[in-house]
C-alpha cells in the first residue's frame, strides 16, 4: 500500500513577536518548522503504517528550504521524500504549490492514499486536501481523527458537528486530518542523521512536472495584513452581578473567545 | 573553520529541546520529590533512539557521535539533572565500556539492547577505600574453568539497582596493580553471586538512584572479560575521558536554564520602584553567567568534535569537566541570589536546580583530579619531567 | 422593528461597482444545514453577502440541498432574494459526490460571481472540491470580506497563526467564480424578517452515476469533552483562597464545566486543599497559555501572574480593588466571587 502525504512550512511562531501597536512582526530567530497540522497527517499515515504493509511518501512543493521539512517528515518515519522546487514554483501561491503537488502525485502514481492536514496554521488555508481529491478523481473525507484499514476498506472517525462519525470508504482515497486529531510522534534521532547523511530527496522541477511559469501565475494578491487592537489591561467590569456578568459574557462572545 | 552546527544537529536539538520540555520537565519535581527514577521518561526516551545516540546506527544507536550526546545531555541539562544523570551513566559510560572496548560479539549481545534502550546499563569502577584513587579497588576476581569468580562490593554506582548489564572493574593480578592487574568484566544482573545493597538518600540528582552492588562469589563467564585480559584500567579510563565531555554538557544546559530564569524574574520583579533587572549588580552577574557559559560551550563542543574526529582529548575532556561543573554550581548559585528567597523554597526549580549541581564536582573524577591530570598532561606536551 | 434594522435598510450608501465578468452575477450563499435546521454559519453568510451585495449592485442566492421549502423560506427570512432548492431524495442526508455535482451543474449553469460556503464540516469538504471543478480556487477560512470596488473582486482576512494577526488577500480579476469560505462566528447574524418574500425555485438535479463512495456507519452527536493538560488547554477557571471554602470552588468548577474549559488553583487553593498540587498554576506550577483565564479569588502574587501571563484574555474576579490581578486582567469584576461566578453561568446558559 502507499500513502502519500503533503507537506507545507511555516514559519516557526516561536521565533516571532506580533505587535499590535506598531502594526509590526518582528522576527527574532527566522525558522521553519512543518505545518503542524501537516503533522497530524503524517501521524495517521505512519500510524497506519505500523498497523500493516504500507509504504509514505511525503512530497512537498515551492521554495527549496522544504528539503528540511521532507527530511524531518523522513526522521518521523517517511520511507521517501519528493521535493517540487525551482525559480517559478518558489514564487507560486498556494493554488499553484497544489497543482504542482496534484502532477506530483501524478507522476508517483500508483498511490492507494493521500493524507493531508486539513490547514495551515500560518494563513489558514483549508484548500489543499479537497482540491487534491478533485484533481484525481478520488473519494475524500474531511475533518479526519483516526483511520484504520481492513481489506482494502478504510475506516475513519471524523469530526460531524458537535460529535464524530464512523465512516468506511474505499481505496484509492484522499484523507484530510483535523488539527490536533493525535500527538505526532518526534522524529527518531538516529534517522535524522540518516536522513541528512544517508537518504536522498527527490527533486523535480516545474518542466518535470509539465508546467510553465503562466501556469503557476498567482491568482491572488496579497494586501498585507490586519492587526488585532492593542491589548488594554485593567478595565472594570461594575454593576449588579447580573449586569456584570451579562456585559462579561457579550464581551467574550464578540471576541470570540467563546 | 566552520563554527555552525549542521542541519542534522540543528534538527537533533530542536526534537530534543521539544522531548525534555514536553516530557521530562513535568516530572522533574516530581522525580526530586518522589526520590525515583523517570522509568516513563526512559521509554520514551529509548523509543526515539535517545539511549545509545553516540553509538553508530548498526548497533542500534543513533550514529550521532559525541556532539550528538552532548547536544542531548545539554538539553536534558536545563529541565532536569537527574534525568541527565540516568542517561548519562547508561550511555557515556556503562554501554561506553562496551562500544569502546567490546568485542564484536560482545557489541552484539550487550551494545545493541543497551544502545536500543531495551536494557539499562551501570559502570561499577568505585568502591568503599577507593575513589579518587581508583587503582585501590580491592574486588578480586578468580579464574575457575569457563568462569571467573568476582568477591567484593561496588559503592555510590549510578542505576545500580535498576541496571541489566553492569561493566565492573576487578582485580585479576594483585601483584601487578592497576597497570596489568585489573581487568573489566560485563556482568548481567541475573549472573548468580550479584545482589544489591543500599541505595543512597541523596542531596540532588533524587530522580537517579545510587546502589551498593555485592558480588559473592558471582559467576562470570570468561566470554565477558571486556577489552584485554588486564588492561581494565585503560578500559575504564578511557570510557571516563568521554563520559567527561556530556557531563559538561549537561552542566551547560544546567547554567544556561539558571541564567535564563534570573533574567526573566529580574525583568518582572520590582524592589524600591524598579525592575531589579535594572540594578547594575544583577547585570554584572549576569554578563558574568553569560561569558562562562558562552566559553564552556565552545569548549564542550570543540571537545565533542576532538573526540569524533578520533583526536587526543583527554586533557581537554578533563577541562571540560572541571569547568562544567564549576560553571554550572557558580550560574546557579548567582541565579538563586537573584531570585532572593524564591530561590530558597522547594516550591521553585532554583533550589534543585542547586542540590542537583553540586554532584557534577565529585562523581566521574572530583575537580581536584581532573586538575591533576589537566596539568599533568601539560607537563608532558611541554616535555617537563616532574617526577625523579 | 428594530432601530438599527430600520437604519441599514434605508440609511446605506450604495456604491455599486460597474460589471465586468463576462456573465459572471450575483452573490451565492451555499447553505448548510444539520438535520432539519440550518447551522449558524448559513445565517451569518447571508448578513454579509447582502452587505457585498449592495456594493456590488447584485442579488443574494441562496442554495439548500436536500432541505424543504420551510428550510428555503427561513434563508429569505434571513436574506436571500431568491432560494434555489434541490429537495431530491438523493440529497437528504450530506454525500459529497452528489452533493458536489448537483452543486457544479448549478453553478456551470448560473455562472456566480461569488461564492460563499462556510468553514464547516460540509462547507470545508465541497468548496475546494467545488473549486477545482469550476477551474477556480477558494480563499478559506475568512474573518472578514470586503471588495476592491477598482477590479471588482472580493478581498478577504484570512486569521494568521489563530488568530494572532491576519493575511489579507484579494482574489485576481480573471477568477471567476470567487470562492471562499467563512468561518463560523466572524459575522453576525442577520434580524429574521418574516415580513420578506421572495421566490423559490426547485431545481432538479441529475445524478446519474453519480454514487457516494463514503459510507456513514454511525454517527454519535455529541462526544464528551476529554480533559486536556492545562498547558494545552484553550480555557481555563482557576480558584483562589478567595473561594472561602470547597463549596465556593465547586463553583469554580461549575463554571470551567459550562464553558468547556479546565480548572486549576493557585498555591492558595492548593494550600486549602480544594485542588491537586498538578494543577497549580505559577512559578511552582504549571505555565499556560490559553485563549481565557478566569482567576476566581486569586490575589494575583509575581508568582502566579508568571505562570498565566501569556494568557490571551484575562478575567479577573476579585473582592478586593486594590488586588494586583485586577492590573493585569483585559477585564476585572469587584465583586464576591460566589455571586458574581453563578451569575456568569447564568448568563451563559441564556
Ligand atoms: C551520586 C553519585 C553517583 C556516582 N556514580 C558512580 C558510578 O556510576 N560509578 C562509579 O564507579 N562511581 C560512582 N560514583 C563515585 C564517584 O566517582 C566518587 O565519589 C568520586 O570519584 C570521589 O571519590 P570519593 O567519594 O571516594 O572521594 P575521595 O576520593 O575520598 O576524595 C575526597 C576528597 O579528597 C580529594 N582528593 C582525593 N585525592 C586527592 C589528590 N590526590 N589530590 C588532591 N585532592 C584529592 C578529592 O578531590 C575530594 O575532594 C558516584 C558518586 C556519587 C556521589
Ligand atoms: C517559591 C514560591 C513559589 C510559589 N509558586 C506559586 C505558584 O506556582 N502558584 C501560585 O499561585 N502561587 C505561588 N506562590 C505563592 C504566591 O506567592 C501566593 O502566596 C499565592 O499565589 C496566593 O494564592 P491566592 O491568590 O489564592 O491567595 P491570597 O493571596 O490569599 O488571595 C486571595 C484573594 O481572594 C480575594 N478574595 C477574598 N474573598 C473573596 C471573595 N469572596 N470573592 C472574590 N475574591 C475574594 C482576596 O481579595 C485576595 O485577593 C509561590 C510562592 C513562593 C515563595
Amino acid at each position: 500500500m502507499r500513502i502519500i502525504v503533503p507537506i507545507r512550512q511555516i514559519l516557526d511562531p516561536r521565533g516571532f513577536t506580533v505587535s499590535p501597536r506598531h502594526e509590526r512582526i518582528f522576527i527574532n530567530r527566522e525558522e521553519y518548522i512543518i505545518n503542524p497540522n501537516d503533522k497530524n497527517a503524517l501521524e495517521v499515515a505512519l500510524s497506519l503504517k505500523d498497523a500493516g504493509e504500507a509504504e509514505v511518501i511525503v512530497i512537498a512543493g515551492g521554495q527549496a528550504r522544504l528539503d528540511d521539512a521532507l527530511r524531518e517528515a523522513m526522521a518521523m518515519g517517511a520511507d521517501a521524500a519528493y521535493l517540487l522546487t525551482d525559480e517559478v514554483l518558489a514564487k507560486t501561491d498556494a493554488a499553484g504549490v497544489a497543482e504542482a503537488l496534484a502532477r506530483g502525485i501524478e507522476k508517483i502514481g500508483d498511490f492507494d492514499l493521500i493524507v493531508v492536514g486539513q490547514e495551515t496554521l500560518d494563513t489558514a488555508d483549508a484548500q489543499l486536501g479537497p482540491w487534491l481529491a478533485e484533481y484525481l478523481g478520488v473519494a475524500q473525507v474531511g475533518g479526519v481523527r483516526q483511520a484504520s484499514i481492513s481489506d482494502g476498506v478504510l475506516r475513519v472517525r471524523r469530526n460531524w458537528g458537535a460529535g464524530y462519525a464512523e465512516v468506511e470508504v474505499a481505496l484509492p482515497a484522499l484523507l484530510t486530518v483535523a488539527s490536533g486529531a493525535n500527538k505526532p510522534r518526534y522524529p527518531h534521532g538516529g534517522r535524522i542523521m540518516a536522513a541528512y547523511r544517508e537518504w536522498q530527496v527527490i527533486t523535480w522541477n516545474s518542466e518535470d512536472l509539465g508546467l510553465t511559469a503562466a501556469d503557476l501565475a498567482p491568482l491572488t494578491q496579497g494586501r498585507g495584513r490586519a492587526f488585532p487592537p492593542e491589548r488594554t489591561l485593567g478595565e472594570r467590569l461594575t454593576g449588579s452581578p447580573q449586569d456584570v456578568a451579562a456585559e462579561l459574557v457579550q464581551q467574550l462572545r464578540l471576541r470570540r473567545i467563546i | 573553520m566552520d563554527f555552525t552546527f549542521p542541519k542534522e544537529y540543528e534538527l537533533f536539538r530542536r526534537m530534543v529541546r521539544e522531548f525534555a520540555e514536553n516530557e521530562v520537565r513535568p516530572l522533574a519535581k516530581k522525580v526530586d520529590a518522589e526520590h525515583r527514577v523517570p522509568f516513563e521518561t526512559i521509554k520514551k526516551a529509548a523509543k526515539l533512539g535517545l539511549m545509545g545516540v553516540p553509538f553508530p546506527r548498526k548497533y542500534g544507536g543513533s550514529g550521532a557521535g559525541e556532539t550528538g550526546y552532548c547536544i542531548l545531555m545539554e538539553e536534558l541539562g536545563k529541565v532536569c539533572t537527574s534525568t541527565a544523570t540516568v542517561i548519562g551513566a547508561h550511555t557515556g559510560i556503562g554501554a561506553m565500556a562496551i562500544y569502546l572496548d567490546g568485542t564484536e560479539e560482545q557489541k552484539e549481545k550487550y551494545l545493541k539492547p543497551l544502545a536500543s534502550g531495551e536494557k539499562i546499563a551501570a559502570f561499577a569502577l568505585t568502591e568503599a577505600q577507593a575513589g579518587s584513587d581508583a587503582a585501590a579497588i580491592k574486588t578480586r576476581a578468580v579464574r575457575d574453568g569457563d568462569y571467573y569468580v568476582l568477591n567484593g562490593s561496588k559503592c555510590f554506582i549510578t542505576n545500580g539497582d535498576i541496571a541489566d548489564i553492569i561493566t565492573v572493574m576487578a582485580v585479576t593480578d594483585p601483584s601487578l596493580g592497576a597497570r596489568g592487574g585489573v581487568t573489566a568484566f560485563i556482568v548481567e544482573k541475573g549472573f548468580p553471586g550479584f545482589s544489591i545493597g543500599t541505595l543512597e538518600n541523596k542531596m540532588g540528582i533524587r530522580g537517579s538512584s545510587t546502589a551498593e552492588l555485592i558480588f559473592e562469589d558471582c559467576r562470570v563467564p570468561k566470554e565477558n572479560v571486556l577489552g584485554q585480559f588486564g588492561a581494565g584500567f585503560i578500559t575504564f579510563m578511557k570510557t571516563l575521558d568521554i563520559g567527561r565531555a556530556s557531563l559538561a554538557a549537561a552542566c551547560l544546559g544546567g547554567a544556561q536554564a539558571a541564567m535564563e530564569g534570573a533574567m526573566r524574574w529580574a525583568a518582572v520583579r520590582s524592589q524600591f520602584g524598579v525592575p531589579i533587572a535594572q540594578k547594575q549588580s544583577v547585570h554584572f552577574a549576569i554578563a558574568d553567567m553569560a561569558t562562562e557559559i558562552e566559553a564552556l560551550r565552545s569548549l564542550v563542543y570543540r571537545t565533542a568534535w576532538l573526540i569524533d574526529t578520533g583526536q587526543p582529548h583527554v586533557k581537554e575532556a578533563a577541562m571540560c569537566k572541571v569547568y562544567g561543573s564549576e560553571v554550572a554550581s557558580r550560574c546557579i548559585n548567582r541565579a538563586l541570589q537573584i531570585f532572593g528567597g524564591m530561590g530558597y523554597s522547594r516550591e521553585f526549580w532554583v533550589e534543585r536546580a542547586f542540590r542537583d549541581a553540586r554532584i557534577a564536582e565529585i562523581f566521574e573524577g572530583t575537580s581536584e583530579i581532573q586538575r591533576i591530570v589537566i596539568a599533568s598532561n601539560l607537563f608532558r606536551e611541554m616535555g617537563l619531567r616532574i617526577s625523579p | 422593528m428594530d432601530l438599527d434594522y430600520l437604519q441599514m435598510l434605508m440609511g446605506e450608501e450604495e456604491v455599486v461597482v460597474e460589471e465586468k465578468g463576462e456573465g459572471y452575477r450575483n452573490i451565492w450563499v451555499v447553505a448548510e444545514r444539520a438535520g432539519d435546521e440550518l447551522v449558524p454559519v448559513t445565517l451569518e453568510m447571508l448578513n454579509q453577502a447582502r452587505q457585498l451585495a449592495s456594493t456590488l449592485g447584485a442579488y443574494v442566492m441562496a442554495v439548500l440541498l436536500g432541505g424543504d421549502e420551510a428550510l428555503a423560506q427561513e434563508l429569505i427570512y434571513y436574506g436571500a432574494d431568491k432560494v434555489f432548492l434541490c429537495d431530491d431524495p438523493a440529497l437528504k442526508d450530506y454525500a459529497l459526490e452528489p452533493y458536489a455535482k448537483a452543486l457544479g451543474d448549478l453553478f456551470a449553469e448560473k455562472m456566480p460571481e461569488i461564492v460563499l460556503f462556510g468553514a464547516a464540516d460540509v462547507g470545508s469538504e465541497l468548496a475546494p472540491r467545488l473549486a477545482r471543478r469550476l477551474g477556480t480556487i477558494v480563499l478559506t477560512n475568512c474573518t472578514g470580506l470586503t471588495l476592491d470596488a477598482a477590479q471588482r473582486t472580493l478581498v478577504c482576512t484570512m486569521p494568521a497563526y489563530g488568530g494572532e494577526y491576519s493575511e489579507v488577500v484579494a482574489f485576481s480579476p480573471e477568477v471567476h467564480p470567487q470562492m471562499v469560505t467563512v468561518r463560523p462566528g466572524a459575522f453576525g447574524r442577520p434580524y429574521r424578517d418574516e415580513y420578506r418574500s421572495a421566490e423559490v425555485e426547485t431545481v432538479a438535479v441529475d445524478l446519474d452515476g453519480v454514487q457516494p463512495r463514503v459510507k456513514v456507519l454511525n454517527v454519535v452527536a455529541q462526544v464528551e469533552r476529554e480533559p486536556v493538560p492545562l498547558d494545552k488547554a484553550r480555557i481555563i477557571v482557576s480558584a483562589g483562597r478567595g473561594m472561602g471554602d470547597a463549596e465556593g470552588f465547586a463553583l469554580v468548577e461549575k463554571l470551567a464545566a459550562a464553558l468547556g474549559g479546565e480548572v486549576a488553583g493557585s498555591r492558595g487553593a492548593v494550600d486549602e486543599g480544594w485542588i491537586d498540587e498538578e494543577k497549580q498554576v505559577g512559578m511552582g506550577g504549571v505555565t499556560v497559555r490559553p485563549d481565557l483565564y478566569i482567576a476566581c479569588g486569586i490575589s494575583g502574587a509575581i508568582q502566579h501572574y508568571l505562570g498565566m501571563e501569556e494568557a490571551k484574555f484575562v478575567v479577573a474576579v476579585n473582592a478586593d480593588e486594590n488586588a494586583p490581578i485586577l492590573k493585569v486582567a483585559d477585564v476585572g469584576i469587584v465583586g464576591d466571587a460566589k455571586e458574581v461566578i453563578p451569575a456568569i453561568i447564568e448568563a451563559l446558559g441564556a
